[in-house]
């Protein structure tokens, strides 16, 4: 008996981490060899994993926020003598 | 080499390394507000301790390490927020699939008609990505972001934020096909 799309995206997704039995890779080989959706899947999951382990785009720190640490770190200096004062 | 506050300027290390630890945060929590608090502490921690500091690595190593410890810590206290959404990610309709669990015929992946072993490289494409993701739970991005930029496992991950196995393996079954269709309909196939 074969395995259905959703189970083999599942194992497709599980095998990147070595979660699959002997079995399991089995019955995600045969329907692979006869799924094209699982087969895109496969491929574009790897793609998308690629994807997010690149860096995204992010805006600028405001220089308001910076001055705000700064003045943060500096003043936690003047009370850093008094015990508890951390 | 020890160094001590003597030696070092708070605005140096501001100037010098808030833009990559706020970029290296606000990546991984993904909102624009917890990642400047989370910078914002580990100036902190790190100015406070700086005495103590041993100088083994330099100090954006050591910045970022401190800065890498504080997002799974607010991980850790997010998980039992963060999982409230289980439930309704588990029972809500998979509509990728139909009743025999199969592809729906409205949910058939096709071709993107690039070369899936390259890199994207589109500044727009990851700007698609991230719309996509923001429709993706909070836990689920969470779980992306371990998996994906700290290299966690997944029995790790599941620690962190204190999920079982199988809810672990749901939740990135349902954000995968769901990313998957969503970069599918909004950059690929248009």
């Amino acid at each position: 008996m074969g395995i259905t799309c959703k189970q083999a995206t599942d194992y497709i997704l599980k095998k990147e981490e070595g979660r699959l039995t002997l079995r399991q890779r089995y019955h995600l080989w045969r329907h692979l060899a006869v799924c094209i959706f699982c087969r895109l899947f496969q491929k574009q999951n790897k793609l998308i994993n690629a994807s997010l382990k690149q860096h995204g785009t992010h805006d600028h720190l405001d220089e308001e926020f910076k001055e705000t640490v700064i003045k943060a770190m500096n003043d936690d200096s003047g009370t850093e003598k008094e015990p508890g004062g951390l | 080499m020890k160094i001590s506050k003597q030696e070092q300027s708070a605005s140096r290390w501001v100037h010098d390394y808030s833009e990559s630890l706020y970029g290296f945060a606000v990546q991984r929590v993904r909102d624009d507000h917890l990642a400047k608090d989370l910078v914002q502490e580990t100036f902190l921690a790190a100015w406070r301790n700086v005495d103590n500091y041993s100088g083994e690595a330099s100090v954006k190593t050591w910045l970022f390490t401190i800065l890498k410890n504080k997002i799974i810590d607010h991980y850790r206290k997010a998980s039992t927020r963060l999982s409230v959404d289980l439930h309704s990610i588990e029972t809500a309709p998979d509509i990728s699939f139909d009743d025999a669990d199969h592809w729906d015929k409205d949910a058939y992946p096709a071709d993107w008609g690039v070369d899936y072993n390259s890199q994207m490289e589109s500044k727009e494409f990851f700007t698609v990505l991230d719309k996509c993701r923001r429709r993706l739970k909070e836990i689920q991005n969470a779980v992306f972001s371990l998996k994906y930029l700290e290299g966690y496992n997944s029995d790790e991950i599941c620690k962190v934020l204190q999920i079982s196995s199988s809810n672990y393996w749901v939740l990135v079954h349902r954000a995968k096909t769901q990313l998957r269709a969503c970069l599918e309909k909004n950059w690929f196939v248009r």
